[in-house]
C-alpha cells in the first residue's frame, strides 16, 4: 500500500504568474517537437496482414469461390450479417453459394466468420473504408465480395501462422 | 470486518428546503436538465437538478439512454457470440471486458488457462487500465479547462491503440480473447514495441503531473470537492479508484488475486481525504504501477516464449486450422463449437479489477448453448449512484469535476 502524497501549493504556484510562464514554456517546447497529427484521409493508416478489415470471399479458381456454403460463418456471426443460400454444382467441391450476402452495416469486423470457416474461403481484407448513399448498397453480394487468392494471400498465411499451435 | 451504516440518503425535494421562498433574496428554485447531450456528462447521462442560485439542491441521475439490452442479447446469442458485445460495454477498455467475460466462462466450465495466456492477459489488462485512466485524465482535464492536457493524453492513448492494432488488427473493440486463452500469441515485434512504449510512459506521466498536480486551477477545483467518506463508499458499493481514494485498501488484484497477480510486484495506492484530488492522485499512481506490472509481464513472456496460449480442450476451443482441413474429427469439433458450444449446468460469478472498479459477470447455465441469464456487475452504474451524494449542497460548477472524477462510461452503465 502506498498513500498518495497530497501537495500543498508553493508560493510560486499560488501566485500563478510564474506558472503561466512555465506553461508557456511547455507550449513553446511542444512547437518544435515532431507533429503527431495524421492528415486522414490524405494520409491513410498503414495496413498490413494483421489488419482486420471487411470480410471478403476467396476465389479458388477463376470465377469460382472456395466457399462450399456450409453456413458455419453464418452461424458464427454475432451480428447476423451473413445470409447464404446454397446450391449444388458440378465442380469437385459439389456445393457453392447461390447467394452470399454480407450486410456491411451490420458487420462489426470481429473476424468470427474467418475463424469459423473450415474451407479457407472467407478472410478479413485490408479494406476499411465504407461509404454509400442507400442502405441497400451496403448489402454486398458475391460480385462485390469476391477477391482473388493472391490478394488475400498475406492474410491467409498470417492466419495459418497464428493458428500453428505446437 | 467493515463497519456498516444505515442508508440514510433521501434526495431532498424542493419542499424540504428550509428557506423562505418569499424572501426576495432567495428567489425561485430552478429545475435544470444537464445532458443527455451535454459534453461534460461523458456520454449520455442526464442529470435532473434543482438549483438554488448556483447551489445544487437535489440531483437525480437518469440513466438508460444508451440501453442496448446487452444482458438480454446474451440469452439469445450464446456463449461465444457474446464476446464482441462485451467490448462495447466499457468501450475504453475492450480487452479487459473480454477477459472478465472469458474468466466467467472458464470458471463455469471449470477449465484452467495456460500460463502464457495468463501472462498475455495480465499485460493486456494493465495496458487497458492505462488506456482507461488516460481517457479519465484527458476528459476530466478538458472539462475543467486544461485543453492542452487532453491532447497530450490522447496522443499517448493513440500510441496504445497502435500497439493493440499491431497485435489484434483493430484499434478499438478488439475481441481477441477466447475462452481458454487468447486468440493469437503475442509476437515478438509487438512485445518489443509495447516494451518501448511502456518504458517511456512514466516520463509522460511526470509531464502530465507537472501540468496538473501543482496547477492552482486544477488544485482549487478538485481539492475538497466531491468528498466521499469511506463509509459512504461502502454504503454505495463503490469499488476501484473511487474507494481507494477514500482510504480503503481494496483491490481485487491483491485481495482475491486472479490470473497470477499474486506473483507480480506492485503497490496499491490509496488516498486520505476522498475528494476529487485524491482520486486523481490515486489514478496517476495506478498508471505508474500498471506500467510496472506490464514490464514484469513482458519479462515473463520472454521466458515463456513458444508456450501454449490457448487451451487444448475440444469441448470449448476451436481446433487449429491445419487439422480442420485434414481430420474429420476436428472438423466435427469445429462445427460443434461454433454452432452449439455447451457449458455445464450451474452458475458462476467471476470478477476482475477494472479501471472503474469491480467488473463482474454472473452467468447462469442450464447446460445448453445459451446462457439462462447473464448479469454484468458494472462498476460504472454504482459510480453514477454516488453523484447525488457528493453533489448536493455543492456549487453547480463542481458538478463537472465530480462527474469526471467518479469516472464512468455510459456504455457500461446502461448496457
Ligand atoms: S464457413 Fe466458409 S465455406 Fe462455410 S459458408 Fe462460410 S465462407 Fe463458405
Ligand atoms: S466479421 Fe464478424 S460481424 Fe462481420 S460478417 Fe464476419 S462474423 Fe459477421
Amino acid at each position: 500500500m502506498v498513500i498518495v502524497k497530497r501537495k500543498t501549493l508553493t508560493l510560486a504556484e499560488r501566485l500563478y504568474l510564474p506558472e503561466i510562464l512555465r506553461g508557456l514554456s511547455i507550449t513553446f517546447r511542444k512547437m518544435f517537437q515532431p507533429k503527431v497529427t495524421r492528415q486522414y484521409p490524405e494520409e491513410p493508416l498503414p495496413t498490413n496482414e494483421v489488419t482486420r478489415g471487411q470480410p471478403r470471399l476467396r476465389e479458388l479458381t477463376e470465377g469460382h469461390l472456395a466457399c462450399v456454403s456450409c453456413g458455419l460463418c453464418e452461424a458464427a456471426c454475432p451480428a447476423y450479417a451473413i445470409t447464404i443460400d446454397g446450391q449444388e454444382t458440378d465442380r469437385f467441391i459439389e456445393r457453392e453459394p447461390e447467394r452470399f450476402e454480407i450486410d456491411m452495416l451490420r458487420c462489426i469486423l470481429c473476424g468470427f466468420c474467418e475463424e469459423a470457416c473450415p474451407k479457407e474461403a472467407i478472410f478479413m481484407s485490408t479494406e476499411l473504408e465504407l461509404a454509400g448513399f442507400t442502405r441497400e448498397s451496403f448489402k454486398y453480394g458475391i460480385d462485390k465480395l469476391k477477391r482473388s487468392t493472391e490478394e488475400l494471400a498475406p492474410r491467409m498465411e498470417y492466419i495459418k501462422r497464428i493458428n500453428e499451435r505446437w | 470486518m467493515a463497519e456498516t451504516r444505515t442508508f440514510d440518503y433521501m434526495p431532498a425535494g424542493p419542499g424540504d428546503l428550509q428557506v423562505d421562498r418569499d424572501d426576495p433574496l432567495h428567489g425561485e428554485l430552478l429545475k435544470l436538465n444537464m445532458g443527455p447531450q451535454h459534453p461534460a456528462t461523458h456520454g449520455v447521462l442526464r442529470l435532473q437538478m434543482v438549483l438554488d442560485g448556483e447551489r445544487i439542491v437535489s440531483c437525480d441521475p437518469v440513466v438508460g439512454y444508451l440501453h442496448r439490452g446487452k444482458e438480454k442479447s446474451a440469452e439469445s446469442l450464446g456463449w461465444r457470440k457474446f464476446f464482441p458485445h462485451t467490448d462495447r460495454l466499457d468501450y475504453v477498455q475492450p480487452l479487459l471486458n473480454n477477459i472478465a467475460y472469458a474468466r466467467a466462462l472458464e470458471s463455469l466450465a471449470g477449465v484452467e488457462v495456460p500460463q502464457r495466456a495468463q501472462e498475455v492477459r495480465v499485460l493486456l489488462m494493465e495496458l487497458s487500465r492505462i488506456m482507461a485512466h488516460l481517457i479519465y485524465l484527458g476528459t476530466t482535464a478538458i472539462d475543467l479547462g486544461a485543453v492542452a492536457l487532453f491532447f497530450m493524453t490522447f496522443t499517448e492513448r493513440e500510441k496504445t491503440y497502435e500497439l493493440l492494432d499491431a497485435y489484434t488488427g483493430h484499434r478499438m473493440n478488439n475481441t481477441y480473447i477466447r475462452m481458454g486463452g487468447v486468440y493469437a500469441d503475442l509476437d515478438e515485434d509487438t512485445a518489443r514495441a509495447i516494451r518501448t512504449w511502456v518504458e517511456a510512459f512514466p516520463a509522460k506521466i511526470d509531464e502530465f503531473e507537472a501540468m496538473l498536480t501543482g496547477n492552482a486551477i486544477w488544485y482549487g477545483r478538485n481539492k475538497n470537492v466531491g468528498v466521499l467518506s469511506r463509509a459512504d463508499c461502502l454504503d454505495l458499493g463503490l469499488t476501484g479508484p473511487n474507494l481507494r481514494g477514500s482510504g480503503e485498501e481494496w483491490d481485487l488484484r491483491k485481495t482475491e488475486p486472479y490470473s497470477g497477480y499474486e506473483t507480480y510486484d506492485f503497490d496499491v495506492p490509496v488516498g486520505t481525504v476522498g475528494d476529487c484530488y485524491d482520486r486523481y492522485l490515486v489514478r496517476i499512481e495506478e498508471m505508474r504501477q500498471s506500467a510496472k506490472i506490464c514490464l514484469q509481464a513482458l519479462d515473463r513472456l520472454e521466458k515463456s516464449k513458444g508456450g501454449e496460449f490457448l487451451l487444448e480442450d475440444r469441448r470449448y476451443v476451436l481446433p487449429p486450422r491445419s487439422s480442420v482441413q485434414t481430420s474429420m474429427e476436428e472438423l466435427i469439433h469445429q462445427f460443434k463449437i461454433v454452432t452449439d458450444m455447451r457449458l455445464p449446468r450451474g452458475t458462476a460469478y467471476s470478477c476482475v479489477e477494472s479501471s472503474k472498479g469491480e467488473l463482474g459477470f454472473m452467468l447462469a447455465s442450464d447446460g445448453t448453448a445459451r446462457p439462462l441469464r447473464c448479469h454484468v456487475r458494472a462498476p460504472g452504474l454504482l459510480n453514477v449512484q454516488a453523484i447525488p451524494r457528493v453533489a448536493e449542497g455543492r456549487l453547480f460548477s463542481d458538478m463537472v469535476a465530480i462527474i469526471g472524477s467518479l469516472d464512468f462510461v455510459m456504455g457500461e452503465v446502461d448496457r
